[in-house]
């Protein structure tokens, strides 16, 4: 990639024309220098801009109305033909992993794609980034230990190349420290992991600790990380929903509520997710970025500006380089 | 009213261009008092031009004199008559061919202890396009060139209104009062429409959207306007309205590539854009798209897919189906309604 990254993003969010997608890419235009490849139906987008300030300079449409071809399958058309140098979409992840499959090569030496979250945890130091990554969480079920130590790799490469952490820490989902109760692949990951020299390995991680700061990527089979990733974001909503609750029962409740207001406001601000606007699928040779279905104009500029810098921050390399030896990256 | 192609205009009337100065041909700041200041005292080397205006500018005459077309080129600036030596001097150093130029006398308004006139630019502009009218044939067109600061659609769609014969005298008069113009002036403004000769037009008004207003919110000012978003696209429209030669186009194009760090992508995503809103028709973006290959400031694409081309088709045909001219009177009411700083006093009932 030379010069400005441009970022294909699906502007119907794999459904309907969504307004506020458009709404992302004009406000990019006008206040990053990042080109946005809008894909989608060029009436309803243009219908959109019209009545946006934005940047025309910065903004290209690739007509596509759904019926011969998917937006996400156009963006990932134009991403690997090199029109884009990488995508944001806010369809389903399910569906951008089939479409990234279908579209996109892996990395030289990648055995499998993998679906990263990303999500707020507490700080053990002034400066350590307020999110974690946790991966895989569903881009396949399973996953065998050499996989395991793979996605390690890809998750470290994103930390340092993205997060800007200099040695991420990694750490192996797993029910306890107890190396008894893991089962084959977990152990033989356990070992491979610790004996990798280009990782910094801190073992094994409980569930309570995901949301600690001891490490900065954890990783783990799918079905493991869809669950734990589904848990994290659940818990938030209902937590919130609880208070809610609390305060529409209870006048004294009500009254706590409001003074507790500013600190709530504080924690949503923290935790919000709309601060990150998405997640990657690491593993290809180029950069994709998932988005929340109910991702707003606020998350989605985020997730643009996310995909233009790990563009430019090379990722797909470091993951090639990394696979490569352990001074590769 | 777009463009159907990039014939040369068939019309032999003469040409007359008016260009705004501020935020149309210089990159003028002073939204501070402080910014105010240092304009005030900037020499012509200080100034700087929009990217690309020179260049259109340029790229106009030297069009209209290949093809032994009548053309001549006036500046109206609301800026006082005492820097008019640093733009004249900024003027020449970019080469630009003008016939003349008219400042606004500020300092006599402060004399008169007139200082609402001092911002109030409708009647000043107003007054000296109709002024410049009665100098040229009855039957000249006319390009008008302004930006999204002030009031220059309202300005130009006026005057523009004035000279196609479909907005009476009186008809301004109450217009020009709702705006806000100095009382004084109205009759003299009312006085010089009525004596403008008819069987002119004003072919098209283009803004440049400094302020990258929406271009949706001067759809109110009708086709007659084109809002366009950088200098590449005016000159595109104006490739398109015959005004411009292929090679003039991708001229402007080029000087934006070397000299204000465009690249072939950003063209390419501005004339995308002009071909969206229906500004250019898909014909004349493929004329001008082959010049620019042929400047190599775009690189060759691959053959559109034939579903593309049939979309492109349907458009050329839609566009050229549209009136060229013959515009009815702009509703003012409803221009009022979207930018109610426009008018300063409420419409009495019955009148526009």
């Amino acid at each position: 990639m030379t010069g400005v990254p441009t970022i294909a993003l699906d502007v119907t969010g794999g459904a309907a024309s969504r307004p506020d997608l458009v709404k992302a890419a004009a406000q990019i235009s006008t206040t990053t220098s990042i080109d946005c490849l809008l894909v989608g139906s060029e009436g309803p987008i243009q219908a959109v801009l019209d009545e946006l300030e934005y940047n025309p300079e910065q903004l290209s449409v690739l007509a596509c109305n759904g019926d011969a071809e998917t937006p996400l399958a156009a963006g990932l058309r134009a991403v690997s033909t090199g029109r884009a140098d990488a995508m944001v979409s806010a369809a389903s992840a399910q569906a951008c992993i089939t479409a990234c499959s279908r579209a996109l090569a892996l990395v030289p030496g990648v055995r499998k794609p993998a679906l990263a979250a990303v999500f707020p945890r507490q700080t053990e130091y002034p400066g350590q980034d307020r999110f974690a990554m946790l991966l895989d969480v569903g881009a396949s079920s399973r996953a065998s230990a050499p996989e395991l130590v793979q996605y390690a790799l890809m998750g470290a490469v994103y930390a340092r190349r993205v997060s800007k952490i200099a040695a991420p820490r990694i750490g192996l989902l797993a029910m306890g420290h107890d190396t008894v109760r893991h089962d084959d692949v977990l152990a033989a990951a356990n070992t491979a992991l610790a004996a990798h020299p280009g990782l910094t390995y801190v073992g094994e991680v409980e569930g309570h600790e995901l949301v600690r700061g001891r490490v900065d990527v954890i990783v783990c089979e799918g079905v493991m990380g869809s669950v734990a990733a589904g848990l994290i974001d659940g818990l938030t909503s209902a937590l919130v929903d609880v208070a809610r609750a609390a305060g529409e029962q209870r006048l004294v409740w009500r009254v706590g509520m409001r003074l507790l207001s500013e600190g709530i406001e504080r924690v949503q601000a923290l935790t919000d997710y709309r601060h990150y606007g998405g997640a990657p699928i690491l593993g290809f040779e180029r950069v994709f970025i998932t988005c929340r279905a109910g991702a707003d104009a606020q998350a989605l500029v985020n997730a643009i500006k996310l995909a233009a810098k790990a563009v430019r921050d090379g990722v797909a390399d470091g993951i090639a380089a990394a696979l490569r030896g352990p001074t590769g990256a | 009213m777009a463009g159907t192609g990039l014939a040369w205009r068939s019309s032999s009337r003469p040409l007359l261009c008016r260009w705004d100065l501020d935020k149309t041909y210089l990159r003028s700041e002073f939204d501070t008092l402080r910014q105010l200041w240092r304009t005030a005292w900037e020499r012509g080397e200080d100034k700087v031009a929009m990217p690309g205006v020179p260049e259109v500018v340029k790229a106009l005459k030297t069009a209209a004199d290949r093809h032994g077309a009548p053309i001549a080129t006036y500046f109206v600036s609301a800026s006082p008559p005492q820097i008019g030596k640093a733009i004249r001097d900024k003027l020449a150093l970019d080469g630009v061919p003008y016939d003349g130029i008219t400042f606004k006398n500020q300092l006599e308004h402060l004399k008169r202890g007139k200082f609402r006139n001092l911002r109030e630019h409708v009647g000043f502009k107003l007054g000296e396009l109709l002024r410049g009218r009665r100098l040229v044939s009855g039957a000249a067109d006319e390009l008008l060139f302004g930006d999204d600061w002030e009031s220059d659609p309202l300005t130009y769609s006026l005057y523009a209104d004035v000279v196609a014969g479909v907005l009476p005298a009186e008809g301004l008069g109450t217009l020009l009062r709702r705006i806000g113009v100095d009382p004084l002036v109205v009759p003299q403004l009312v006085a010089l429409a009525a004596e403008v000769r008819p069987g002119g037009r004003v072919e098209r008004i283009f803004i440049n959207l400094a302020r990258r207003s929406p271009p949706a919110s001067l759809r109110v000012f009708g086709p007659r306007l084109a809002p366009t978003f950088n200098y590449f696209q005016t000159a595109l429209v104006l490739g398109g309205m015959g005004h411009l030669d292929p090679p003039d186009v991708a001229a402007v194009g080029d000087a934006l590539v070397r000299q204000h760090g465009y690249s072939g992508r950003r063209l390419a995503n501005s004339l995308e854009d002009l071909v969206r809103r229906g500004l250019l028709t898909p014909h004349v973006a493929r004329r001008v798209t082959s010049a620019l290959r042929r400047a190599q400031l775009l690189v060759p694409a691959d053959r559109p897919r034939a579903l593309e081309r049939l979309r492109d088709w349907g458009r050329d045909i839609r566009l050229r189906r549209r009136p060229a001219s013959g515009v009815p009177a702009l509703d003012y009411a409803r221009i009022f309604e979207a930018f109610p700083n426009l008018a300063r006093t409420r419409a009495t009932e019955g009148k526009p």
